[in-house]
């Protein structure tokens, strides 16, 4: 059983890195024919692959096209053992709220780091592109959500994120906001009161990733 | 602040010549990324300003009242083209239009083989700028630089495609991405070269995906690189110089070197091979012109003017010993919704420290 689980583990990793859908689909088909821990297939299988994926982008090995492939052969592997996962003792529990900003649409780098929470598990309440500024506010209140993450590309709409942040903080300081983008600095996450942010899509898988092994070193 | 003054000054024209040159002009010249925010200066909405090319040109001549820049540059906005060829478009009143994510006219990768041709002289908002520059090199042309302005082949079919489905054509239908590259790219060539014949002296090409943010100089040499570098052949055979615009991390200069051989380029990073601003002066600056290359969002919306002046003179003096190669500007577009006063502060460090006499 070992055996087997190792080897399907891996085929799960190299089908993620090597973009290929069909490989992956059939690898978590058989986690649940053989009645795996579909849990621990994301997070050994899956995720370890996207962990590799992100290497090879950091190595420019790998570019914006092979990601997106390589995301897409992921979300066929979690669509099939996303019913089975059993959420464990410890195991990360928590809710995302995640948005382009109102007049943006670029959310590329969003879709991204969107992928990485879904496959950590959490709770992902993804408003999409071009989201006005109170449906953030709005959403993290109804949703509890500990994280709000708000993107943009341009610098005549990441001037709302200010405005955004200062309402859900004031609403509840303890939600953590993480702002992303080409525009963004870390001087503006700063002057604007947010936790955290990331650059563009490169950086975004890199400190999502990042952000869910914190947060789930943090619940553990 | 005293600001140098020259008894022989040369014109913005002679400057970015000398500068294109590698022959010293007498002051580091200044190209003009101020191309949304000049609507401002106008009084007018992005809307109208971004249809209208008398407005449009209008604005950017009051933008170079105000700020006295050397080089004009006709950029809009990046929808221009793909709207010419039948992408509906989303026009804010207080931002820059976009092509509509969610009604994309190549629906599925089989749409590329159905592009119909358009003469973008006569078709919309390219009609449009090619009046601008025929404006702009009319009241101007003799005495400052003019560029013109056009997106190359990837660009265009991201804006009708979505660009994360094209990026993923990249790979899963690359001979189909690239027949649309071949039904489109005789056009855009038309297109810039009509932008020459109306005066603009320079086309400023944007090949954005050729950078490390996107995609790997292998993949960009398979699909864009070929195309890029007939419209660049075409711009050079009517009598225009070929500048670049990629305000993508890790530019690949060499690789676009090879294809397109470009006068200049206008960029926001150091090369893909450089680590610095300082290692990319030495190695580059003296092949290829750098255009830039400060960071707009920094320029526009972090500093005041003061702070403007000091993080333009750090960029002065990365170039200064590029024989004169060196045009100073934002390496992207200057924030349409960015400080003025911050705009006029990068002239006002271009002659107070960018002498070279």
């Amino acid at each position: 059983m070992a055996d087997k689980k190792a080897e399907l583990w891996e085929a799960l990793k190299q089908g993620v890195i090597d973009y290929d859908e069909d490989a992956v689909k059939e690898a978590a088909q058989a986690v649940v024919d053989e009645g795996l821990d579909a849990y621990d297939a994301v997070f050994d299988g899956l995720v370890e692959g996207m962990n590799e994926v992100g290497r090879l982008y950091e190595e420019q090995e790998y570019f914006v096209p092979e990601m997106l492939m390589c995301a897409d052969a992921l979300y066929a592997g979690l669509d099939i053992l996303k019913p089975h996962i059993i959420q464990k003792e410890g195991g990360i529990k928590g809710a995302v709220v995640m948005g382009v900003v109102q007049g943006d649409v670029h959310d590329i780098g969003k879709n991204i780091v969107k992928m990485m929470f879904d496959v950590a598990g959490f709770d992902v309440h993804d408003l999409g592109r071009d989201v006005p500024m109170d449906k953030f506010v709005e959403e993290q209140l109804k949703t509890d959500s500990e994280l709000v993450l708000l993107s943009a590309m341009m610098t005549t709409t990441m001037v709302g994120m200010k405005d955004i942040i200062a309402k859900i903080k004031e609403k509840n300081p303890n939600c953590k906001i993480m702002i992303g983008g080409a525009p963004v600095s870390e001087d503006l996450a700063d002057k604007w009161g947010a936790d955290g942010f990331a650059k563009d899509a490169n950086n975004a898988l890199k400190d999502a990733l990042n952000m869910v092994k914190a947060l789930k070193d943090l619940q553990q | 602040m005293v600001v140098k003054q020259f008894k022989e000054e040369m014109t913005g024209l002679e400057r970015a010549l000398a500068a294109l040159s590698y022959k010293k002009p007498d002051r580091v010249p200044v190209a003009s990324l101020v191309c949304g925010a000049s609507r401002r200066i106008l009084g007018v909405t992005y809307d109208k300003w971004a249809t209208d090319s008398e407005l449009c040109a209008e604005s950017m001549l009051q933008a170079h009242a105000l700020m006295d820049f050397d080089i004009f540059v006709t950029l809009v906005d990046l929808s221009v083209e793909a709207e010419a060829f039948g992408q509906p478009c989303i026009y804010p009143m207080e931002s820059t239009p976009y092509s509509d994510p969610n009604h994309p006219i190549l629906k599925s990768h089989e749409d590329y083989h159905k592009i119909e041709q358009v003469n973008l002289r006569e078709t919309g908002r390219t009609k449009m700028v090619i009046d601008v520059v025929n404006r702009i090199a009319k009241a101007k042309g003799k005495e400052c630089g003019v560029c013109g302005f056009v997106y190359a082949p990837l660009g265009v079919l991201g804006a009708m495609r979505g660009h994360e489905r094209m990026f993923i054509d990249c790979i899963k239908h690359r001979e189909d991405l690239i027949a649309a590259c071949e039904a489109i790219t005789p056009a855009l060539i038309d297109y810039a070269v009509a932008q020459v014949e109306a005066g603009a002296h320079a086309i400023v090409m944007d090949t954005l995906y050729a950078s490390a943010t996107i995609m790997s100089p292998k993949m960009w040499e398979a699909i864009e690189a070929p195309f890029a570098k007939r419209i660049a052949d075409a711009v050079k055979a009517a009598g225009g110089a070929l500048v670049l615009h990629n305000c993508g991390g890790g530019i690949y200069f060499d690789v676009q070197q090879k294809y397109t051989d470009p006068v200049a380029i206008s960029h926001a990073y150091p090369a893909a091979d450089c680590k610095s601003w300082e290692e990319h002066a030495a190695k580059w600056g003296k092949k290829i012109v750098s255009i830039g290359s400060m960071d707009p969002a920094k320029v526009g919306m972090t500093l005041d003017p003061q702070g403007v002046m000091e993080y333009t003179r750090e960029f002065i003096e990365y170039f200064k010993d590029c024989d004169g190669g060196f045009i100073l500007s934002t390496g992207c577009e200057f924030p349409p919704n960015g400080s003025l006063l911050n705009a006029i502060a990068i002239m006002d460090a271009a002659k107070a420290y960018g002498s070279y006499r």
